[in-house]
């Protein structure tokens, strides 16, 4: 394979923990020569493999990038992602291992790296421009182009100090979106500005990466953006790659192994389970319908809630058992109940629908509340199960910012035209 | 296999020694350019003289020294009248420390971008250097200027053919200065301590080249200490240049070449060496 443009091998890198600008000489001195009396007894190997003041960020890290691939990383903070992707732009460097390329490289890791506020518009966008790599005629020839991207034309001899942060940022991604590198390394900027500003952005970062055949590596925690732009995803965990591959398949799997969900719990004993002398709860658990071939549980998901519980009250009481929805922010989405009934004493099943295409992405818990004749509380068995909504666009929806609201129901809005 | 593949560039552990990477350097030019450009357009910013400061910083030391050294210490400046004789003097120091204080500090005042972004480090410090010469060059017009009036007027005053080296010699401060600001930009950032010292030995070090006073009040066996410093030499030959019965000599002139040349030599091999590397510990 000739067409291999970046080629990463055995990349490691540690960094020193603790404080690290208040290095000062006695200390280095210090260091110096325990590092000394520890290299004449041991034998071989790295003198810092076992010291506990240095952290692998990253771990023996290998991989290679096609031309024209557009290649995403993914992982919790702290995973090395960003380390990784500043040791591509030679911003750090790498403990062991080297890395390989062809090609002019140009990273974002940030946008508006040196825009100075005293300095009009006009002026950032030539010095931010360079900054990136990009010469004065290449400027000069997208001038017009960027300026028109950031809609910021009239402002162009305002020095940004006086910009909105919106005005800035806009600015501020209008030069990099108009860099033309060919490998182009990408850390988390799409995250900035409004709705608006954001599709624009992904749809550039789209036509960047299909018309032009660029290579791109990027890191986002917005795994619709990842999905609808990789062509291959990499998942990061503590410095080490523990998955690669499809990026359908490797996200799916990521969120698998991320989510802590609660999604059953049973117990045998009536005697120790959770309760009172009431009510004894012997199972709940969330049902989805899984749709697609993975099993995850995304926006249309439709949910069913199953509980069974032993029941010990008098006969004539009635039971009215509710079921509580709360988003992690602790905002109750619903508080839904059954209708006032009287039952026997014995093992008692509820259940309760939630049907798809009704909560919106994010994490939720569920509580159940056990109610005796309308009024009195016999047991709030809390937050007793719990689980994690994905996102779902259906592919090339163009925009993958955060969708607003608690609840997310596809009712109809219907537009016709009014002209005869 | 990709045995045949010519790989464009390669990142490894270790910065290879003496490696310059000019082809790099040249890629950024317009960077350093606009580096320049936008120190120039800030430095006025929002201050009521704007540009005058560039003449009023030296002329207001002059005046203090020539109030300090020639009035109340009584040091004498030979024919030579003080203010003149102090004005080419604290300009090219004014300019050494300025270029100095500058470089030494490359990392700590652009860590905000060297974070973020590469480019040659390089491009940073060199781009210090042009913003003081061509502050530089506006001073010397003023010089220019003074010079004249007194040429007129004090007829002691007279240029020879040394004057021609002036600019040769304002480039070995700036190679100086360059050369020792990158060696002290890669050791302060690792150990800030240094940082206070230096500034205090910096200040020290103007009294250690005839800025504030003529070599000839220095005693003979002292003399070759100071021509080991390259600014006595640059600040000596300049009074020579325009001050004629002085004299130069090129034996010290090329030994002042040879250590600002061993001198930017050690800093860009420390530097390139380093640049990257640095950015861990600030």
């Amino acid at each position: 394979m000739s067409n291999i443009v970046i080629k990463a091998e055995n990349i490691s890198k540690n960094y020193r923990l603790g404080v690290l600008g208040s290095r000062t000489l006695k200390e280095d001195l210090r260091n110096w020569w325990t590092k000394k009396s520890f290299d004449d007894n041991q034998p071989e190997g790295s003198p810092y493999a076992y010291s506990k003041e240095y952290i692998w960020a990253l771990k023996n890290i290998n991989f290679e990038v096609a031309h024209g691939e557009v290649l995403g990383f993914i992982g919790r903070n702290g995973a090395g992602k960003s380390t990784l992707l500043k040791i591509i732009s030679r911003i750090t460097l790498p403990t062991t291992g080297h890395i390989v390329g062809k090609g002019r490289t140009a990273s974002l890791l940030e946008v508006g790296t040196g825009f100075h506020g005293e300095l009009t518009g006009r002026e950032n966008i030539f010095l931010n421009g360079h900054i990136l790599g990009m010469k004065k005629k290449e400027i000069e020839k997208k001038f017009d182009e960027i300026v028109d991207f950031s809609g910021i034309e009239q402002f162009l001899d305002t020095p940004v100090k006086r910009y909105s942060s919106g005005m800035y940022v806009r600015l501020a991604f209008a030069v990099a979106a108009h860099l033309d590198p060919e490998i182009l390394i990408v850390d988390e900027v799409l995250a900035v500005g409004d709705a608006e500003f954001q599709r624009k952005c992904i749809g550039k970062m789209k036509e960047v990466s299909s018309q032009k055949g660029k290579t791109i590596l990027f890191v986002s925690h917005n795994m619709q953006a990842l999905r609808n732009l990789c062509h291959r995803a990499i998942v990061l965990n503590k410095g080490q790659i523990i998955n690669e591959g499809n990026p359908e398949t490797v996200i799916t799997s990521y969120l698998k192994s991320e989510t802590t969900q609660y999604l059953q719990q049973s117990f045998d004993d009536s005697l120790s389970a959770p309760g009172n002398e009431f009510i004894r709860i012997k199972k709940v658990e969330l049902v989805p319908e899984y749709i697609g071939e993975y099993d995850i549980i995304d926006i249309r998901t439709p949910l069913t809630v199953n509980f069974e519980f032993w029941y010990n009250m008098e006969e004539e009481d009635g039971l009215i058992v509710g079921v509580h929805l709360f988003d992690f922010n602790g905002d109750c989405i619903f508080d839904i109940a059954s209708p006032n009934t009287s039952f026997k004493k014995g093992l008692i099943a509820g259940q309760c629908k939630i049907p798809g295409n009704f909560l919106n992405d994010g994490a939720y818990y569920i509580s159940i509340v056990f109610v005796k004749n309308i009024t009195q509380r016999m047991y709030y068995y809390e937050s007793c199960l719990s689980f994690d909504v994905e996102d779902y666009r259906p592919p090339n929806a163009g925009w993958y910012g955060k969708w607003l609201g608690y609840v997310r129901p596809d009712f109809p809005v219907v537009l016709q035209s009014k002209e005869i | 296999m990709d045995k045949n593949t010519e790989w464009e560039w390669e990142i490894k552990p270790e910065e290879r020694w003496f490696h310059l990477n000019l082809k790099d350097l040249i890629q950024y030019k317009d960077l350093l350019f606009r580096f320049v450009r936008r120190d120039i357009l800030i430095s006025y910013q929002q201050t009521i003289l704007g540009p005058i400061w560039v003449f009023l910083q030296p002329l207001l030391t002059t005046l203090v020294y020539f109030v300090i050294f020639t009035k109340i210490a009584k040091i004498p400046t030979g024919k030579i009248p003080a203010i003149l004789f102090y004005l080419p003097g604290t300009i090219i120091w004014t300019y050494f420390s300025e270029c100095l204080n500058g470089t030494m500090n490359t990392f700590f005042a652009n860590a905000y971008i060297f974070r973020k972004v590469y480019f040659p480090r390089l491009i940073t410090p060199l781009s210090i250097i042009l913003f003081h010469s061509f502050r530089l060059c506006i001073q010397l017009v003023l010089f220019v200027l003074v010079y004249l009036f007194f040429m007129y007027s004090h007829h002691d005053v007279t240029p020879s053919w040394w004057i021609l080296i002036v600019p040769f010699m304002i480039l070995i401060s700036a190679v100086f200065a360059l050369g020792l600001g990158l060696i002290v930009s890669v050791i302060t950032a690792k150990y800030r301590d240094l940082d206070n010292i230096l500034q205090f030995v910096l200040r020290l070090f103007m009294f250690a080249a005839p800025v504030v006073y003529p070599l000839s009040i220095v005693p003979e066996k002292y003399k070759l200490l100071f021509w080991l410093n390259p600014l006595t030499s640059v600040i000596e030959t300049s009074r020579a240049a325009f001050f004629a019965p002085h004299i130069v000599y090129p034996e010290y002139i090329l030994l002042s070449v040879i250590s600002v040349v061993v001198i930017l030599f050690v800093g860009l091999t420390l530097f390139r060496k380093r640049e990257i590397e640095v950015m861990d510990v600030i």
